[in-house]
């Protein structure tokens, strides 16, 4: 039973990503089960592009920025909603946890566009509110991670070792706390690059033309021809698994 | 360097827990065993002393300095917790050198000191191993050996053994109190395990409902407890309330006991108390209190037999410790029946 779930499961997460690989280096795919003929002109077609050229360096600049804000948000406020949630109870650690789930992107994207498209604030199109919207969107991920491994590792007694043996508060934070969250840290960044590069209504919706991310260009290879549309598809998969890596590479070498 | 608690009291915030005019001075290299059942302060007295927690009443001193402007990182106290809370972030020499890091001991020489108390302990062939892979009892002897490498003016041991199995503990018991005679370091040493504190301490402070009952030498506190409840925390024991009916004379109700009753007057009531092993199996038909009875149920420990023995008329069995149970009778000699007044 379990495991003709996780077939069943596997064939649909696995079957697109193998048909999208199939289809971006098929010649012509219509009205078929598989696309006829090889070629590689679709990436090459796809590297001419300058505006899917543009939209991947504003996909990993956006990707980025994001986790290194989150992870100077997070830290913190993870610490501290730990050491709040075991004295007066867990709701604000709760609503952290359960907001990304809870809030429609589209909800806080129709949100911001309405705030942020008024005189007091023109800043909608601007890539600093796209990043501080991505921030939002992904900072619960990476917090609850954090908040998660805080509660596993009960770092109070170690403060406290640390403390005895002539540790400043700074000091057991970051010799001692801060070092033991580095593994919850790199899983929780590449989540957050993961979301970020792939996240669309968000984006799509706050973003101006020169600044659109790689899934608002994406959108358009559809109406062009399909074996464009899967090599493009295919190269917003290799970011997110790419920025992934980086963001986990990046913070280790930190 | 001696520690002073003078008077000290501290109260739970919104509760009458904590701890009730404590005073016990620790001299320079001795141990003192706080124990106490749960929730007797003890653990409190502890994170008073180290800074843990704040706000007493009292005087707090180490080598006669008052301690409570001070926080934690600046006592200079070394401390092992129960759980021995090692940094898992950090290899076994690192742990251990982590204190002289923050001392900004040069990098060469904090290690060569970290070595050495890690040979010390035992554990010399560790250093570079994950603190992880340690038994229980080794990262407790690691917890030490960090806790001794800042020099510390005192040393302070929360429960130390309290995680550990009974094979090893017995012998870290040991292993922990020559390294405190070794570096001549004043030690507070708190436990619930009574064994512990008679066995490695110099003096031994019971604590019960945030008051210190007695502060006393092992032997005094098990032979002469101040109070019915040292008495019955420290030790087994069988009590027989009754009253003194004459110089010397205590009267039980179902007998009465020849003792030493020193000034008490007449009428006073007391506690006779007798440890098992003063119980003397069938002793001569003429000797001092001796009871007539039957053996109840019995517990082989190896080197002797603990045994009820129930006595007719008795409020209560008896509780008696020898090599062979007693058939017919038990004798108690007059000098190993204790009177508490109460």
């Amino acid at each position: 039973m379990v495991r003709g779930v996780s077939l069943v499961y596997g064939i649909y997460l696995l079957l697109p990503i193998v048909l999208l690989l199939v289809g971006s280096v098929g010649q012509s795919w219509t009205n078929s089960l598989l696309p006829s003929g090889l070629t590689g002109q679709w990436y090459v077609d796809l590297w001419q592009d300058g505006s899917f050229r543009r939209a991947f360096v504003n996909s990993l600049t956006v990707a980025g920025a994001t986790c290194v804000i989150d992870l100077l948000l997070a830290v913190p406020l993870a610490y501290s909603l730990y050491h709040g949630a075991r004295r007066r109870g867990s709701l604000a650690a709760r609503i952290v946890s359960v907001m990304p789930v809870a809030v429609p992107t589209i909800t806080l994207g129709f949100g911001y566009m309405i705030v942020f498209n008024t005189d007091l604030m023109p800043w909608l199109g601007s890539m600093p509110l796209l990043i501080a919207a991505h921030v939002i969107h992904t900072l619960p991920y990476l917090t609850h991670t954090l908040l998660a491994d805080l509660r596993h590792l009960q770092p109070e007694k170690l403060e406290q070792a640390a403390a005895t043996l002539g540790a400043s508060g700074w000091q057991q934070f970051a010799g001692v706390v801060l070092p033991n969250l580095r593994h919850s840290m790199v899983s929780g960044l590449v989540m957050v690059a993961a979301i970020s590069v792939g996240e669309f209504n968000l984006s799509n919706l706050l973003v101006s033309f020169q600044n659109r991310t790689y899934p608002v260009v994406l959108l358009q290879a559809f109406y062009g021809a399909t074996g464009f549309a899967c090599a493009a598809t295919v190269i917003l998969l290799l970011l997110a698994c790419a920025s992934a890596l980086i963001s986990s590479r990046a913070f280790r070498h930190a | 360097m001696s520690l002073i608690l003078d008077h000290v009291s501290y109260t739970y915030p919104g509760t009458a827990h904590g701890l009730h005019d404590v005073s016990i001075d620790v001299k320079r290299g001795e141990l003192v065993a706080v124990i106490g059942p749960s929730g007797s302060g003890k653990s409190t007295l502890l994170k008073l002393v180290s800074g843990l927690s704040t706000g007493h009443s009292g005087r707090i001193a180490l080598g006669g300095e008052d301690l409570s402007g001070k926080p934690v990182h600046q006592r200079e106290l070394g401390m092992v917790f129960q759980s021995y809370a090692l940094f898992p972030h950090l290899s076994v020499l690192d742990n251990v050198a982590y204190g002289l890091k923050l001392r900004k001991v040069a990098t060469a020489e904090r290690r060569r000191r970290a070595q050495e108390l890690l040979e010390t302990v035992g554990l010399g062939s560790y250093a570079a191993s994950a603190v992880t892979q340690l038994s229980g009892g080794q990262q407790q002897r690691v917890a030490l050996a960090r806790a001794l490498a800042i020099d510390p003016k005192a040393l302070l041991l929360d429960e130390p053994l309290a995680a550990l199995d009974a094979g090893i503990r017995g012998h870290l018991r040991d292993q922990i109190r020559q390294l405190q005679q070794r570096f001549g370091a004043t030690t507070l040493l708190v436990t619930h395990d009574q064994e512990e504190a008679l066995t490695m301490a110099d003096r031994v402070a019971v604590l019960k409902d945030g008051r210190l009952l007695q502060l006393a030498t092992p032997r005094d506190i098990y032979t002469r407890p101040a109070t019915r409840a040292v008495a019955e925390f420290v030790g087994l024991s069988t009590l027989l309330p009754g009253r003194v009916s004459a110089p010397d004379r205590v009267d039980v109700g179902f007998a009465e006991l020849k003792t030493a009753t020193g000034a008490r007057p007449v009428g006073q009531p007391v506690i006779a108390l007798i440890r098992p092993e003063h119980m003397q199996p069938d002793p001569a038909p003429d000797a001092l209190n001796r009871f007539a009875g039957e053996a109840g149920q019995q517990r082989y420990l190896g080197s002797v037999v603990r045994y009820d023995f129930l006595v007719p008329g008795a409020p209560h069995r008896f509780l008696a410790e020898s090599p062979v149970p007693a058939v017919a009778a038990v004798g108690i000699a007059p000098e190993h029946i204790h009177l508490l007044d109460e």
